[in-house]
């Protein structure tokens, strides 16, 4: 089998790159209140960093280093967050039972300092499902199937 | 073959033709970009009323009787206080109640104006709610991220559950072999 | 020249949304390649959706987040609403998109070929 070229400029950027952006896209979820930013976005930007690695070195190299079982375990780590902290403010809302109202949480004392920590929680869950689920499309997408 | 599909593109372009000519023929009522009087933004028209003399009682916090009588035939709930909105002669705000724990008991919903023999009454878009109050209600600073998570939180637990959904039914179609 | 100028200069976004839309709807319509009936319905996603965000520029608006100094220098915010709707509305988008290109994919594997009226010649004559 002929063997791929090695593009020296292309595998030393980005290995100098890589683990800027996945900083940046931490920063974009974690100030998504103070800020632009929020879940969806810093999650696409988390996966993105995957696919520049795939392109510039091999697949399979990509797959050993992003295995299936944490793929799969993370995106549904994400959306058990989201349920769970819904499932949290109907255990702590005692008599009214209200869904998704961050208020009664009890993480400070006040009513509106408690949402505020409550969308925290949220946005990530939600950014951890969809960098999960937009990469393991692309490699689903990617690799031959012998 | 070759007949056949250039008859289809045919009748495909005949189609946009029409298409095109209803969206220009409906090119009147959309406003104008940028608008800031737009309904969207501040507020729609419901009903006006012919008026007598009786503009003055708006002053003093009460309503006339036929703005009363025309709001509740409609079925449009009714105002508990009014009051000026600025420093214009004929323009009011009215509130009313709303029955919701732990948030403020008035909010803001009709906007009366008197404009030569008509007092016209609009109501208030629900994003003047989202713009004034949503800092005092959630200590958080950006406005799309609390209308996302907060305020319409329900709509974005369905919105992860669909990118959940695709990420499966990618990996039910393409493993087939042995790796399922 | 006045009716031209109202009409026309007053309302450009519309007309921008119009003819995107129209390219893409001919690009799903009247294509005979698979992949390119999926960039069309691609342009005719995003044509909705800057038509649904344009609705929602104010004249002299700002960026909708909260600041005190921005209101003292007399600026007025943008219409938050169709930014949350949107991003919904993104997101539905891009999974439409990677459940039919996996499609694409396994019809290929099964017939050979991604030209429709070929799928369909080949789709007749095995059920006979």
């Amino acid at each position: 089998m002929k063997e791929k070229e090695r593009d020296v400029i292309v595998e030393t950027v980005s290995r100098v790159m890589i683990p800027f952006i996945q900083l940046f896209a931490l920063y974009v979820i974690i100030h998504g209140s103070g800020g632009p930013g929020g879940g969806f976005q810093g999650g696409v930007v988390f996966a993105s960093s995957f696919i520049l690695f795939v392109i510039a070195f091999d697949i399979l190299g990509g797959r050993k280093r992003f295995p299936e079982s944490i793929n799969t375990t993370l995106s549904s780590i994400g959306l058990y967050i989201y349920a769970g902290i819904g499932l949290l403010a109907i255990i702590f809302s005692r008599g009214m039972a209200q869904y998704l109202n961050y208020g009664f949480i009890p993480f400070t004392s006040h009513f509106q300092e408690n949402r505020a920590l409550g969308m925290d929680f949220v946005e990530m869950g939600i950014g951890i499902t969809v960098m999960a689920i937009i990469a393991s499309i692309f490699f689903d997408l990617a690799q031959k199937n012998e | 073959m070759g007949k056949e599909i250039k008859k289809f593109r045919i009748i495909t372009i005949c189609l946009i033709i029409i298409i095109c000519t209803l969206f220009i023929y409906i090119a009147d009522d959309i406003p104008n970009f940028g608008d800031p009087n737009a309904p969207p933004i501040k507020f729609v028209e419901i009903l006006r009323v012919e008026l007598n003399q009786e503009s003055d009682l708006l002053d003093q916090n009460k309503i006339p009787y036929q703005l009363l009588s025309e709001l509740t035939n409609r079925g449009f709930p009714i105002p508990v206080r009014i009051e000026k909105s600025s420093e214009y002669k004929d323009e009011w705000n009215g509130f009313i109640i709303k029955e919701e724990p732990h948030y403020e008991k008035e909010e803001k919903y009709y906007f009366i104006k008197k404009e030569d023999s008509f007092l016209k009454v609009y109501r208030y878009a629900f994003v003047v709610r989202w713009i004034e109050k949503g800092l005092k209600e959630t200590a958080v600073p950006n406005m799309v991220t609390y209308g996302l998570a907060d305020y319409r939180g329900y709509d974005t637990l369905g919105e992860t559950t669909v990118i959940f959904t695709a990420g499966v039914s990618v990996i039910l179609l393409l493993r087939r072999k042995s790796r399922l | 020249m006045e009716w031209f100028l109202a009409k026309i200069f007053a309302k450009y976004n519309y007309w921008i949304f119009i003819i995107l839309m129209m390219i893409g709807l001919y690009g799903i319509l009247a294509k005979n390649n698979l992949i390119k009936k999926i960039i069309g319905l691609n342009i005719f996603q995003t044509a909705i959706f800057l038509y649904f965000i344009s609705l929602g520029a104010v004249k002299g608006g700002t960026a909708p987040i909260v600041d005190e100094k921005i209101i003292e220098k007399g600026y007025t915010y943008a219409n938050p609403l169709p930014h949350v709707l949107i991003l919904t509305a993104i997101v539905v988008s891009v999974a439409t998109t990677a459940v039919a290109l996996s499609l694409i994919i396994r019809m290929y594997q099964e017939y050979g070929t991604i030209e429709e009226s070929e799928i369909i010649k080949k789709s007749t004559e095995k059920e006979i």
